[in-house]
């Protein structure tokens, strides 16, 4: 109960302290901000170790065995991680089941490649030690490699040939309307993209070409820019609908109490600073 | 007359703040008072809620949650609607996530849809997966394997043990795929690297400022429709909810218990009230910025 009513404070005060800059960068707005940047990093560190490091790869380079079982290579390898339980014994968690002692995480089968992507990622680590930083462009060099190639191939695939294949329509249907929409997109195309065609100076009748294609862009750019406004007014009344929610007395009346003193607090300052800057 | 004009002249150097309050107040009056302003649906939704309409009740569905707080007003409202669309009738649900505050979207839109309102049972009738990191190497990672990149669920239960993934070894293994974006990776790497390669088809809800940069792939065919930003959401509701009323299609008994509950809340509708009057207002800022323009400039010219 307390726990949401706080939550609900925090909300009221962190949307009203953004909103704030809208009048004027202030002590709010950068406070706001800062919090914004440190917990979302935190967040998504923590998220991202505790969904993918931890099970993923700790998960598959030990996965759970039973320690008496253990022989060889595994002997060793799990000593390993039982200095790692030692030190971090949340992360590399041990447990007893009718005295029988486990070690290791999930029950996934034990995959050793994954060793490749731990040192990868270590060295990633190692741009904190200026004198072996170089290491970690090895893992810079194979997550651009593999996203470059990646990508391309999806590009290629799905928007060069799926996209021209998709511009080749018939401009005559047998119905009116479906005509005129893929002469529209056809001519739409070439002409857009002979306005990024600069081997020929456009004049005459390419220029006459060249204008057509501005005019789509600009119809693009228009469209875009309304859907912008429309997504930003619709998270603008995401907000305002939680500052209504938490307005009520449920939640002590957070909104109207802080918007009061926001409001106090920055008439202040802008006085003082006006003054302050009038006697300077 | 001159006054006016010299009136109008003046306008585009209002103070900023002024045109922020207009809007802030234009926002929070529907929001208090609510017209209740009818939606209309169109095309692209109705091709979306009809890709997924058809599907067989034993369809499972991927439902990808790549959105946070900051895009929530418009892409949960559809995420609920989607859910409850397929619940009402009879599919199965797999739950996935390419952001990191996906996760909690998704938990906050199943507890509500799939525990509280249709009372369903976790691992056997939805599952939710949760987040990996990796962007698009993803969503090629689950092309061939899902067991590879999720070796849990959201829970820490290992995905083998868990009922609904008995028969989905790969994305290919899934019905449809349904990603709920807000950006990148998104709708847009569902489309490059699991639904053109492995033929399964995709649709798509999303944020009012993807659309323009989707419609190509909707042309194309390469996906099924779209739900487009907090409009697209409102006729999702909408079209869930005569589905019901006039009980089309494939429905389930429980569906039917929970129309009016679903009639009550529908968030992107009591939304676009908000939403119409805004856009009517800054419609009107445009012209009236244009008007002040060039009687600012005829006023320099006559000096």
């Amino acid at each position: 109960m307390y726990i949401g009513i706080l939550g609900a404070w925090i909300a009221v005060f962190l949307t009203l302290s953004i909103l704030s800059y809208l009048y004027e960068d202030n002590v709010f707005y950068k406070l706001a901000e800062h919090i914004f940047v440190g917990v979302s990093a935190a967040h998504w560190a923590t998220i991202a170790f505790w969904n993918q490091v931890q099970p993923n790869l700790f998960g598959r380079l030990w996965p759970r065995a039973e320690v008496a079982s253990l022989e060889g290579f595994n002997k060793f390898w799990y000593s390993i991680y039982h200095g790692l339980h030692v030190l971090f014994s949340k992360i590399f968690p041990e447990d007893t089941v009718n005295g029988v002692l486990y070690r290791g995480i999930g029950d996934q089968p034990q995959n050793m490649t994954y060793i490749f992507a731990f040192i990868l990622g270590l060295f990633m680590l190692f741009r904190l030690i200026p004198k072996i930083g170089w290491l970690s462009r090895w893992s810079l060099a194979y997550v651009i490699g593999m996203a470059a190639g990646l990508r391309l191939y999806g590009y290629m695939s799905s928007d060069v040939i799926g996209q021209i294949h998709a511009t080749m329509l018939p401009l005559w249907t047998g119905n009116l309307g479906d005509s005129i929409n893929n002469i529209i997109l056809i001519v739409g195309v070439l002409t857009g993209l002979f306005y990024f065609f600069f081997s020929v100076e456009h004049k005459g009748a390419l220029k006459v070409v060249s204008r057509v294609g501005i005019y789509f862009l600009m119809i693009y750019f228009g469209a875009s820019f309304g859907f912008a406004v429309m997504g930003r007014i619709s998270l603008l009344i995401g907000r305002f609908n939680d500052l209504i929610e938490y307005s009520g007395q449920q939640y002590g009346f957070a909104t109207p109490i802080l918007l009061v003193i926001m409001i106090v607090v920055l008439i202040f300052t802008t006085r003082k600073n006006k003054k302050e800057a009038e006697e300077a | 007359m001159t006054k006016f004009t010299n009136f109008l002249g003046k306008l585009d150097s209002l103070d900023r703040r002024i045109i922020f309050l207009i809007i802030a107040v234009v926002v929070l009056i529907p929001l208090l008072v609510p017209l209740e302003l009818p939606v209309e649906t169109t095309q692209l939704t109705e091709d979306a809620f009809n890709a997924l309409d058809d599907l067989p009740q034993d369809a499972k569905v991927l439902l990808s949650f790549e959105y946070g707080p900051s895009t929530k007003p418009e892409i949960h409202p559809m995420a609920i609607s989607v859910l409850r669309h397929l619940f009402s009738k009879g599919n199965q649900v797999i739950v996935m996530c390419l952001w990191p505050d996906g996760l909690f979207m998704a938990n906050e839109a199943l507890e509500l849809v799939a525990r509280d309102e249709f009372g369903l049972t976790y691992g056997e009738d939805y599952v939710n997966l949760g987040y990996r990191p990796g962007n698009e190497a993803v969503i090629k990672g689950i092309t061939k394997s899902f067991e590879a990149n999720f070796s849990v669920d959201s829970k820490g239960v290992p995905i083998t043990t868990i009922p609904i993934m008995h028969d989905i070894q790969t994305a290919k293994d899934v019905d449809f795929i349904f990603s709920l974006s807000a950006g990148y990776p998104g709708a847009i790497e569902w489309v490059l690297y699991a639904g053109d390669p492995l033929q399964v088809p995709v649709s798509s809800g999303n944020t009012s400022i993807q659309v323009n940069q989707l419609l190509p792939y909707v042309k194309s065919g390469q996906m099924r429709g779209i739900v487009a930003g907090m409009p697209g959401a409102a006729e999702y509701e909408t079209l869930v909810i005569e589905k019901i009323m006039h009980r089309k299609g494939l429905l389930t008994e429980k569906a039917l218990t929970l129309l009016p509950n679903f009639q009550e809340r529908r968030n992107a509708t009591k939304f676009m009230d908000a939403q119409s009057i805004a856009h009517l207002v800054i419609v009107l800022f445009i012209i009236i910025g244009n008007i002040s323009y060039y009687v600012k400039r005829k006023n320099q010219r006559k000096y």
